[in-house]
């Protein structure tokens, strides 16, 4: 391959994975643009619903990628799969809410973010002892269908994925800004004590702020498993964290700098990969989520600042 | 009856916890001892049963496990500094105990063996470095002694702290737990990728075990053990100290409030280094111990779950709370080595005996962190406090305490107010001119300018919005002006920072009383006299005479301001002022204030809040300042409290001064009039 066919076989790849990032900072972005509050459970709903992706497709009866689907079989069990992945997804982040946040909720400081880090741990420590340690095997059922681009390999599953997250995405920008509850939603992201007082149920704008970021975590986790062929305990610490500076590097709060910011991440660690070292992959991630938040603390697209006035 | 349910009120809520611990005191033999003397024996006892501990037990391996907690109980201290005391969340925190680790490990292991040359050969002389004969020519062989490197290592690592930490200064909260946390992450990869210096994931090999006297420690956990609880018994005392001194005052006072730390004199970035610094300083001590005892380095021993884990100890034996952390990290650490391996051989009994597969093949000691996640869970939700509490309730107030009768008449003495040079006794001691600022498209403040001469008292009255709380903010250095000059006895302070114009003599009271809530009144008032005090970390540390001197002074300074409000405030001294009224919270900031011996006092609205009796003995008070040579500037509403106490008056409409004069002739000024009454009234 030549030098520019390896580049955008990268650019392809970081898509992919920008796509993906791109979902699960959206779930950083709404909770944090509501609540102030960094959601480390966020990372582990993510991984825990790769493992519920992982069962509903086995519901279906395939496992491994030695079945392969097509047509509407195809669309329909993907469909299938990222319906319930996403609801029981959104599900778990509406309990986290209920039962581990709201208790906290006016409480001053940092109480509510070290919760959830404990709800994270407790959820890791629950996989890995119900589902052991070792990696699984994700099934797919796509089939390997493959064009070449200039030199370089775009399969079906990468097409699908850009697919998904498109449309995932146009519909969160359409429920946030053409719905009565997303008018609620982004009032209470202005003032939350302002909305109340207008007669928006800030309760329920939170619990669909909770619904939608871990649903998208939920869409995020399958396209995971899809893309990797596998899942483990452990996938979300690093995901979560690429994707959480995502969202810092577009402007946490910023639906659109989530999507964006999770593009830019995605082709990052994979030019980076390239162009660097992977090992450095990570310092550079990082590097980049000190030095947004130190210099650019609004990111590309946010508004609010993460200093204190 | 009224005065029966405030009674109620006042008494410190227990809950189910609080009721079992009382009971527990005093069904034990401690009721016995006598109250002051009772921390003393605690220490006592335990100093001994932890000395002894090796001698009784004898059992190798849970000497070692006790080691172990002892080193996680000094990272936990080190921690406590920058999240308790501090209030600075750091979940990177074993980024500065790697860094400890390593610098040890590579000066005193074979890692680096650079080639000899004449450059070595005063560090030869020293016995930092021999010189090894190889084959391919003579290396240096590094063989810095434990002892030495311990205190180097926490050098070290406080520069890295200082280094971590400045990026973070401008961040709140959880930006700050992020950025750290980014930290965290880099130190262990960086180790994993710099094989050169750190030998990579492998890990450093043979480092070599601490001597004394010629005699090496090598694997025998005993002496690792003595280190671990002298360095504990250390760092229980540094922390101590610091945190009853003008340090940790400061420290806590930037956790409360940031904004109010700084206005009282706090100077917010050197504190928040500082304590970067010591908690970086105490990871690095241990990290040398740590890798002393393993005699080994690996990447992976310092990756983020360990920083959680230390954080789940602070957070369990209570966050702020010295003895808390300890204990809290000594029981996680018992749990982890010793019960939890009792109690999954004691599952695999039962599971043999009733014959069920599965209880014979648990095992609970891979399953600590998932009871690392339920503490932190349950702690957060049920006793934020932890285990034991930082701050104990003061005893209720009895009814004759709680009364405050109205005093009138104010007070004729205070020694705590700054005094004017003779030269600025004849110009204005404030001079503001042209100030103007801006908040987007909103001038808030337009082209304003006054003088408020020594020794005089100028109200500063208008609409809501009209300008007059930024004004003090600008003045106070909380906001920087656009344009013009703020000249306080004849000296620039525009645009300095609020700690620096405390410095110079102007103090404050907020409009919605920014005091630190779950400090005492006490500790709120002496943090008004940190500007005015010079001990710093090393002085509270050693305890020298000149810092208990001060200490002393301070607090009887404090008791002295305090009881200007006759006894409204005295019997209240010991109680967190979240718990005070209204007015009383107000009473203890204009005695913060007056703690930093302003020349210059700025009061925002008082008297809010107070009924007219005690806005009459507020006002009483206000003026016996006065008389004793304070010039003070105050917001007010009531114009009873302006007419009696002002000299001069000005009128700020919508960020421009529309008006000033006397109470008298503003009184009259058609301006003023149309301002608060709109034009009909004036034209009337």
């Amino acid at each position: 391959m030549s030098f520019d066919a390896v580049l955008l076989q990268q650019i392809i790849n970081g898509l992919s994975l920008g796509a993906m990032y791109a979902l699960l900072a959206l779930g950083f972005t709404l909770v944090y643009g509501i609540l102030e509050l960094i959601n480390f459970a966020h990372f582990n709903v993510f991984m825990l619903a790769s493992f519920i992706g992982m069962g509903a497709l086995e519901l279906l009866g395939l496992s491994g990628q030695s079945t392969i689907l097509g047509g509407s079989a195809l669309a329909g069990a993907l469909a299938f799969a990222f319906i319930v992945t996403m609801i029981a997804a959104g599900v778990i982040g509406v309990l986290i809410e209920r039962i581990a946040l709201r208790p906290l909720r006016g409480v001053r400081g940092t109480a509510a973010m070290i919760t959830t880090i404990g709800v994270s741990y407790i959820l890791f420590n629950v996989v890995l002892l119900v589902f052991g340690a070792e990696s699984k095997n994700f099934p797919n059922p796509m089939p390997t269908v493959s064009w070449q681009v200039g030199g370089a390999t775009l399969h079906l599953r990468e097409v699908l994925i850009w697919i998904v997250a498109l449309v995932l995405m146009a519909a969160l920008h359409l429920f946030v800004n053409r719905t009565r509850l997303g008018k609620a939603m982004r009032a209470t992201a202005q003032d939350a004590e302002a909305a109340r007082m207008m007669g928006i149920n800030v309760d329920r704008v939170i619990v669909t702020a909770f619904f939608l970021g871990s649903a998208l975590a939920g869409a995020a986790a399958l396209i995971f498993g899809l893309y990797y062929n596998f899942t483990s305990f452990i996938i979300g610490y690093t995901a979560g964290l690429r994707a959480f500076t995502a969202a810092v590097l577009g402007g946490i709060g910023s639906v659109t700098g989530a999507m964006v910011g999770g593009v830019i991440i995605g082709l990052i660690e994979s030019l980076g990969g390239q162009l660097i070292a992977v090992r450095w992959t990570d310092v550079i991630i990082f590097s980049i989520l000190v030095l947004v938040l130190v210099f650019a603390p609004t990111g590309l697209f946010g508004r609010a600042t993460p200093t204190k006035s | 009856m009224v005065k029966l349910r405030e009674a109620e009120a006042a008494r410190p809520r227990s809950g189910m916890m609080g009721d079992t611990f009382a009971l527990l005191r005093r069904a034990s033999p401690v009721a016995w001892v006598a109250p002051h003397l009772r921390s003393r024996l605690l220490v006592a006892i335990v100093t001994v049963a932890a000395v002894l501990f090796p001698i009784v037990i004898r059992n190798d391996a849970d000497i070692d496990s006790a080691a172990n907690a002892l080193t996680f109980a000094a990272l936990a201290l080190g921690l406590n500094i920058v999240v308790g005391f501090a209030g600075l969340l750091d979940l990177g925190y074993a980024a500065f105990f790697a860094i400890g680790a390593y610098a040890y490990g590579v000066a005193a292991s074979w890692q680096l063996a650079p080639a000899w040359s004449g450059f070595w050969e005063p560090f030869q002389w020293l016995g930092l470095v021999s010189r090894f004969h190889d084959t391919g020519g003579d290396v240096v062989h590094f063989q810095v002694s434990f002892w030495l490197m311990m205190p180097i290592a926490a050098a070290i690592t406080a520069c890295f702290g200082v280094l971590f930490g400045a990026p973070t200064l401008r961040l709140k909260g959880d930006y700050l737990a992020i950025v750290t946390l980014g930290f965290g992450e880099i130190v262990p990869i960086v180790a994993r990728n710099t094989p050169s210096i750190t030998n990579g994931a492998m890990g450093l090999n043979g480092v070599a075990a601490p001597q004394l006297f010629g005699w090496s420690f090598g694997v025998n956990a005993t002496p690792y053990y003595y280190v671990g609880l002298a360095l504990v018994a250390f760092l229980i005392l540094v922390s101590h100290r610091l945190k009853l001194s003008r340090i940790g005052r400061a420290w806590m006072a930037i956790r409360e409030d940031e904004i109010a730390a700084a206005a009282m004199g706090v100077d917010r970035v050197k504190l928040k280094l500082l304590a970067f610094a010591t908690g970086a300083a105490f990871a690095g001590a241990t990290g040398t111990l740590f890798v002393a005892k393993l005699q080994t380095a690996t990447p992976e021993m310092f990756m983020f779950p360990v920083s959680v884990m230390i954080l789940v100890m602070i957070v369990f034996g209570g966050i702020g709370s010295v003895w808390g952390v300890v204990i809290g990290a000594i029981i996680l650490q018992i749990l982890q080595s010793w019960f939890l391996e009792d109690l999954s051989q004691w599952l695999h009994a039962l599971g043999r005996l009733i014959d069920v597969d599965w209880l014979q093949h648990v095992e609970l000691s891979s399953s600590i962190e998932l009871i690392f996640g339920l503490i932190l869970v349950i702690m957060m939700l049920y006793r934020r406090e932890g285990l034991i509490p930082a701050t104990r309730p003061a005893p209720p107030l009895s009814l004759a305490e709680q009364s405050a009768q109205v005093g009138r008449g104010g007070f004729d003495r205070l020694s705590s107010i700054g005094l004017l040079d003779r030269a600025v006794e004849q110009g204005p001691l404030l001079d503001v001119s042209g100030l103007t600022i801006s908040f987007g498209g909103l001038v808030a403040l337009r082209s304003v300018s006054l003088q408020v001469p020594a020794h005089g008292v100028v109200a500063v009255i208008g609409p809501n919005g009209s300008g007059k709380s930024t004004l003090f903010n600008v003045v106070t250095g909380l906001l920087a002006p656009d344009e013009g000059h703020i000249r306080f006895a004849g000296e620039e302070i525009a645009r300095r920072p609020p700690h620096a114009v405390l410095e110079r003599g102007i103090a404050r009271t907020f409009q919605n009383i920014r005091l630190f809530p779950n400090l005492s009144v006490l500790e709120n008032v002496m943090i008004g006299m940190h500007a005015r005090m010079h001990t710093g970390a090393v002085g509270a540390v050693l305890r020298l005479p000149g810092s208990q001197r001060e200490e002393a002074a301070a607090r009887e300074r404090a008791m002295e301001i305090i009881s200007i409000f006759g006894n409204r405030l005295v019997p209240r001294a010991d109680h967190i002022v979240g718990g005070l009224s209204y007015a009383n919270r107000r009473r203890v900031e204009i005695a913060r204030a007056l703690a930093s011996q302003p020349k210059l006092l700025l009061l925002d609205e008082p008297t809010a809040g107070m009924n007219p009796a005690e806005t009459l003995e507020l006002a009483d008070q206000i003026k016996s300042l006065n008389k004793l040579g304070l010039t003070i500037v105050l917001i007010e509403h009531k114009l009873d409290v302006v007419v009696s106490l002002a000299d001069n008056v000005i009128v700020l409409d919508h960020g421009e001064k529309i008006a000033e004069g006397t109470p008298a002739e503003v009184r009259r000024d058609e301006n003023v009039i149309r301002a608060y009454l709109g034009r009909s009234a004036a034209v009337a």
